[in-house]
């Protein structure tokens, strides 16, 4: 209502308020977004950016609530998972199993890579539009708004969001080349990351005899198999018989979680100041 | 088997937004393809003068395009795929505007490239396609299944790449940049097996370079050794053989490299992400060495670029550009720069083939060539673009028409709602606004009933009908939401002002009615979204906001209902969830992650909003997917979900259903970026054909035997017929007068119905066939003369649209006479739907691509040059039959032009019909006819025959002549198959087919010659025939059983002339006939 009856000098200060919004404050959310980011950025510890000196390597020492069956310590350097040394102590025999990395070998964590890459994206959307830029338009800082925010919910989300995969995808997987000694054949193993968690799964198998009367019923993708799950791979059936999850805390993913959370609202808020503007008068979007 | 829908656009004055995203340019120079960030792709034609029109808009995509490339060799196949933010592809025929193929995939593609080996090589291709995923996925070209993966040693985010093909090499390779900027070198033609056999392909060389955001790379196919690197902040060229850097130039600050292409031997063209282009010649060492004589050493080889030229942009808008160049050497082929802007503009420029500097030296501006945009088109065609209601607007007030901003179609009332930019709201009748705005009538727009609510003082941005799906609210409520941030109630019938809701929210944006199975206190609400992130709660009886729910930070993405706790569940875009309680107006819960999407799954049946849906049509798509899954779920919430509201809704929704309930829609269309909405018209032909031929019948069997159908029919089924007495009840829109009882006892006897119907859904036709007769006995039943009117006004129209008007004087002077048909307004835009959720609608600028030049000012509705060909070779092809042909269509004009327009009518749903028809059933009918008796096949050649039998109805009736024709009627099949092997549009078809027809008539009316022949049994071998082609055509779906009770049926449907037709005999197997 109040939008039909706004005089012209009203009209004259909103449009003066939609100037300084689009030359002042869009450039000042920019920057801080920007600075967020790098930060953000910065906690995945690009090999390429810093100086040829290798991102640092970080311990972590993996743990379960109760029991003390998987222990193990892992190394992270960057998105690369470099060294891991597990223990595992057999649930029945009491034996204790260990196994690690080869030395040349690494496993690259795609979650990390891809958030990475998401975020580093993002940053380059906002770099294009520097404070030299010129915003002509609400809809041009909507789109980029909306570009921007589509990288940090993906990055986000690939945090946040671990891959399901089924079994016979994980017995499939690289992972299982990594080791020296080499895996058992009944030992599976998955690394993921969940939210700020690094997490380690163990799968322990056992054969199913192809005399057996268990129905056999695969299970489908998941991100945590339960006991009793079966596949079949390589001609053979098995069954879970025995599932360890331990996980580890990574600080910095924490960080880099919140702050993707900090820059979406930012983002969201600068999208809903333009968008009040745009309810006053029908703007042209070009 | 597609639905044979044909739509009908009818666009505003304003274009729909098209930010352009990707830009290509076909093989044959004469498509430009787009796609947009708001999903659609738009073909636009491009003349050999380089003059650019726009053609179609294809929708069907949900998120942003974000590349495109060519999906087979062009001279093959005009195909083009498509990918997206979220996923999608899509492959389409840019001729005729065809979605051929479409998945959803989990990856999202930057860059696709085609790739086919001919000698080495099962199926069509490759699509090797990279983006934010790991390394290199080949997808079939075909199927657009994962073929598999090119791997690396240190797998990442590809940026670009390029296919390197060169003779001398002689080994294909794929050579792309990750996004830390490693190139690596996958070889393709010596792993072709390797990769068919899924084993593991990895790199052949991998090196990096010293460069971030890798923008594009290029292989020159001329020297077959420098490699052009193109990252935002320099480019730089590389010898192939071993990857050293020979040159490398920075760009201006500010500026950012966006692409780049090699014009020929050392002669590069770079562009920018704001527009401009540099066009560099690289001049070798040698050169170089005499510049620098300080250089003397040289050992290692260096390139020197030299601007030759650039091109710019005018007022330079600052949007991010999307460029390509097409080059192409041979005559008459261009070398075109091409560039598309998020302002939906398109900009070329001829890049001439020896590009020079100017005298001086200094670099030389390249002019532009064209710029064209969508907005340039509706100008242009200013009486195409016309809205639907703007002469309305134009005759009763004399000012500036109104910009649609909302609409709603109302089909049981056949009232089209529409909200406007200024705040008014127009409500007319559908069809009839239709016809005022398409034909050339001045006295249909004048006397055009309407309504105009004036109530809101700023734009109407959503409207509601909420008794349209569910009969819980007053039929005579019309919601209307405004800018202004006030709800009004309306009673649509007197146009007054029932209550206002005032939000103070900001825009409202979508009205919602609650879920059937949520009620509150007994009745059902109605929930606003606002554009402050609100959801407010309306109570409609007692004219209250019951809750405001102002906390959400993000966009709302999901509202549901909890109706056991009364509880308000929204759902926000970033993942958020926000639980209401709807009694006492507080914030329950506020939960995000996995929580939330547990609390958002755990209650699947609930009304649910997207909050950036692109289409109406893509949207009801998605929620029709699984029908029987919503019901049931609302079953196991323990809630009475078998009500009639509630499977009326859920059958509502599937757009198909509600066409094969109504010959004739109107679909409005949203768009995403600005206000402006346009309206899709949609016929349904079958539909169409059948209203026809039940209203000749009730017109001239005789009493009697309409009377026997008509109780055999009524001893058959007893719960359609109460279905129908409800539907007819709403029609009238009189639903208050319905009593509760019967409307309970209706509930359960439609409910169990449509379960029925949908248990049968796996068996295909018959489902079809059932709800084809149910819906027939409807309208014979309510026997009301306005139904006829309707169908045949509505036959009309369609028949106006297609008819090739300016063509020929007489014909169309022939049609306007005889037929009662009135001519064009101006040509209109055609649909073509190639499956419930891919759509291809013709633009303003369609007319003066495909017929070549024509006179300004001439109306012509041709769609293309090919009809008279077409034509033509119809003809040819029903040649044989003229004689027999001409008297029903005598007859026809002897009687009455309403006949002949059924006569027309007929054969453009035949052609439909056999377009339709999956190729492969064709070619099988065919073979199976050279073979004669393979029982299998059987079948089908009789769906074949039935189906021409049909055509030449007049035919089947002389017994004399019948064993004639069936070499005729195999050819014309052929030809007609054929025709859709060609890609030719079904509307060419069509439009062909009634050119020859119109034709032919004319021909026969010049003659003075009358035969009288029974009109009657002409039209029933028609219905027959038509009906057996139906079911016979789904025949391969149908158990033997169901075949004796088809016939039954038949034969009760025209028992006369059963003996007339030799032929039914053969199709039926059951013993009755």
């Amino acid at each position: 209502m109040a939008v039909a009856m706004a005089s012209a000098a009203e009209r004259a200060v909103l449009e003066e308020e939609f100037k300084w919004l689009l030359q002042e404050e869009v450039h000042a959310v920019l920057k801080q977004l920007q600075d967020i980011l790098k930060e953000a950025s910065h906690r995945f510890a690009l090999p390429a950016s810093g100086a040829e000196a290798a991102a640092k390597q970080e311990s972590f020492v993996l743990s379960t609530a109760g029991t003390d069956q998987v222990k193990g310590v892992l190394t992270l350097q960057g998105d690369a998972l470099c060294q891991a040394d597990v223990n595992l102590k057999m649930p029945r025999s009491n034996q204790l199993l260990h196994f690690a990395f080869r030395e040349d070998k690494q496993w690259k964590l795609q979650q990390i890579q891809d958030a990475r890459n998401h975020v580093n994206q993002a940053i380059y959307l906002l770099m294009k539009r520097d404070v030299n830029y010129h915003f002509k338009t609400g809809s041009e800082v909507l789109k980029l708004m909306d570009a921007v925010m589509l990288q940090l919910s993906r990055a986000r989300n690939r945090l946040t969001t671990p891959a399901t995969l089924t079994l016979p995808e994980i017995a499939s997987s690289g992972l299982t080349r990594m080791f020296a000694p080499a895996l058992p054949p009944d030992i599976l193993v998955n690394f993921y990351i969940n939210l700020n968690k690094l997490c380690l799964t163990i799968y322990q198998l056992h054969v199913l005899q192809p005399s057996t009367t268990k129905n056999f019923k695969p299970a489908g993708g998941s991100i945590l198999h339960n006991p009793g799950a079966m596949f079949e791979f390589g001609n053979q059936r098995y069954e879970v018989s025995h599932v360890h999850k331990v996980e580890c805390v990574v600080p910095w993913l924490n960080d880099a979680l919140v702050f993707f959370t900090v820059s979406l609202q930012l983002c969201q808020q600068l999208k809903d100041k333009i968008s009040v503007f745009s309810s006053y008068w029908n703007y042209k979007p070009y | 088997m597609n639905v044979p829908v044909q739509a009908v656009a009818v666009w505003g004055k304003i274009a729909p937004s098209h930010s352009i995203t990707a830009i290509m340019i076909t093989d044959d120079q004469q498509t430009i393809v787009t796609g947009s960030q708001e999903g659609q792709i738009c073909l636009w034609d491009l003349s050999s003068e380089l003059k650019i029109s726009s053609k179609e808009i294809l929708f069907g995509h949900t998120a942003s395009v974000t590349c495109l490339a060519k999906a087979r060799e062009f001279e093959k196949q005009p195909y083009v795929v498509s990918a997206t933010e979220n996923g999608e592809m899509c492959v389409w025929n840019v001729a005729s505007g065809q979605c051929i193929e479409n998945t959803k995939l989990p990856y999202r593609h930057t860059a696709i490239y085609y790739y086919h080996c001919s000698f080495r090589m099962t199926g069509e291709g490759w699509l090797l396609c990279c983006g934010e995923y790991q390394d290199v996925l080949i997808i079939d070209a075909k199927t657009l299944g994962v073929l598999h993966t090119l791997s690396s040693q240190s797998s990442d985010w590809i940026n670009c790449m390029c296919i390197v093909h060169s003779a001398r090499i002689q080994e294909d390779s794929l050579v792309a940049v990750s996004i830390t900027g490693v190139l690596k070198v996958w070889e393709l033609s010596s792993s072709l097996t390797s990769i068919q056999e899924r084993q593991d392909v990895c790199e052949k060389e991998s090196k990096s370079l010293d460069c971030l955001n890798c923008q594009a790379i290029r292989f020159c196919t001329y020297t077959e050794r420098l490699l052009l690197v193109v990252s935002s902040i320099c480019w730089q060229v590389y010898d192939y053989c071993d990857f050293s850097l020979l040159c490398t130039e920075f760009s201006k600050s500010g500026q950012c490299f966006a692409g780049g292409e090699v014009l020929a031997a050392y002669r590069l063209i770079i562009w920018t992400e704001d527009g401009y282009s540099y066009i560099y010649q690289l001049l070798n060492s040698g050169l170089s060495r005499s510049i620098y004589p300080a250089d003397g050493k040289v050992l290692k080889e260096t390139v020197y670029p030299h601007l030759l030229c650039f091109t710019g942009v005018k007022e330079n808008k600052s949007f991010p550009f999307v460029m390509g160049f097409l080059n192409e050497r041979k005559e008459p082929f261009y070398k075109i720069l091409f560039s598309g802007e998020a302002s939906g503009r398109i900009t070329l420029w001829h890049v001439p083939d020896v590009p020079a500097s100017m005298f001086d030296g200094s670099p030389k501006e390249i002019p532009i060539a064209a710029i064209w945009s969508l907005q340039d088109n509706f100008d242009k065609n200013l009486s195409m673009s016309e809205g639907i209601i703007d002469h309305l607007c134009a005759s009763k007030y004399g000012i500036e028409s109104a910009v649609v901003t909302s609409s709603v179609y109302i089909p049981s009332l056949d009232k089209l709602v529409c909200g406007c930019e200024n705040g008014k709201i127009f409500i007319t009748l559908g069809l009839k606004t239709a016809r005022a705005r398409l034909l050339e009538n001045v006295s249909l727009k004048g006397n055009l009933s309407h309504k105009v609510l004036n109530g809101h003082s700023s734009r109407v941005t959503c409207l509601l009908y909420p008794h349209d799906n569910s009969v819980k609210f007053d039929p005579s409520w019309l919601l209307s939401g405004g800018q202004d941030s006030v709800v009004i109630c309306w009673n649509i019938f007197t146009g007054e002002i029932l209550h206002q809701f005032i939000l103070q929210a900001g825009t409202v944006i979508e009205l919602l009615r609650s879920p059937e199975n949520f009620k509150f206190k007994d009745h059902s609400i109605v929930c606003c979204v606002c554009n402050d992130h609100s959801v407010a709660i309306l109570h409609l009886q007692k004219r209250e906001c019951l809750l405001h729910a102002r906390k959400h930070l993000f966009p709302v993405k999901k509202i549901k209902f909890d109706p056991v706790e009364n509880l308000l569940i929204v759902g926000c875009e970033d993942d958020s969830v926000y639980v209401w309680e709807i009694e006492t107006g507080t914030l329950e819960r506020h939960e995000t992650g996995e929580i939330a999407k547990a609390i958002l799954s755990s209650i699947e049946d609930s009304e649910y909003l997207v909050a950036d849906a692109l289409l109406p049509i893509s949207q009801e798509s998605k929620r029709n997917k699984n029908p029987e899954y919503k019901s049931s779920s609302s079953y196991k919430l323990g809630m009475v979900s078998y009500n009639l509201t509630h499977t009326e809704k859920s059958s509502d929704k599937i757009m198909d259903n509600s066409l094969i309930r109504q010959p004739f829609t109107v679909l409005p269309v949203k768009t995403k970026w600005n206000s402006a909405n346009f309206h899709i018209l949609l016929f349904d032909l079958e539909k169409l054909v059948e209203l026809l031929l039940s209203s000749q019948l009730c017109g001239l069997k005789s009493s009697n035997s309409f009377h026997n159908l008509d109780t055999i029919e009524r001893a058959k089924s007893t719960t359609e017929k109460r279905a129908l007495t409800l539907r007819r009840n709403k029609t009238a829109g009189s639903i208050s007068t319905v009593d509760g009882q019967v409307d309970a006892v209706c509930a359960n006897q439609v409910s169990g119905d449509t379960n029925a119907v949908r248990s049968l859904e796996e068996s295909g036709g018959i489902k079809r066939q059932k709800k084809m007769k149910s819906s027939r006995k409807i309208r014979m039943q309510s026997s009301g003369n306005i139904d006829v009117d309707i169908a045949t006004d509505t036959a009309k129209l369609l028949l106006s649209c297609l008819l090739p008007w300016g063509v020929d004087e007489e014909i169309d002077n022939l049609c306007v006479r005889h037929l009662d048909i009135l001519r064009l307004q101006c040509p209109v835009s055609f649909g073509l739907l190639s499956n419930e959720s891919h759509i291809s609608l013709m633009l303003p600028g369609w007319k003066c691509t495909d017929c070549g030049v024509l006179e300004e000012h001439t109306l012509s509705n041709l769609f293309s040059k090919r009809v008279f060909d077409l034509s033509n070779k119809y003809l040819a092809a029903t040649e044989g039959q003229n004689e027999t042909k001409e008297e029903p269509v005598n007859n026809a004009y002897g009687a009455k032009g309403s006949e002949t327009v059924l006569f027309l009518f007929n054969r453009i749903a035949l052609i439909n019909r056999i377009i339709n028809m999956p190729s492969a059933d064709t070619s099988e009918i065919e073979s199976s006819h050279r073979s004669e008796s393979v029982h299998d096949k059987w079948r089908n050649m009789e769906a074949a025959m039935s189906s021409f039998s049909s055509f030449y109805g007049e035919l089947s009736s002389k017994t004399s002549k019948h064993h004639s024709p069936d070499f005729r009627r195999v050819s014309l099949l052929k030809l007609i198959c054929c025709w859709s092997d060609q890609s030719i549009k079904i509307i060419e078809a069509m439009q062909a087919v009634l050119l020859a027809e119109v034709q032919r008539t004319m021909k026969t009316l010049r003659k003075t010659a009358v035969y009288r022949q029974p009109l009657a049994i002409v039209e029933n071998g028609n219905v027959s025939a038509l009906k057996h082609d139906k079911s016979s055509n789904s025949a391969n779906f149908q158990d033997v059983e169901d075949v004796p009770d088809r016939c039954v049926l038949e034969e009760s449907e025209s028992p006369d002339d059963m003996k007339a037709h030799p032929w039914i005999s053969k199709v039926c197997s059951c013993k009755v006939c």
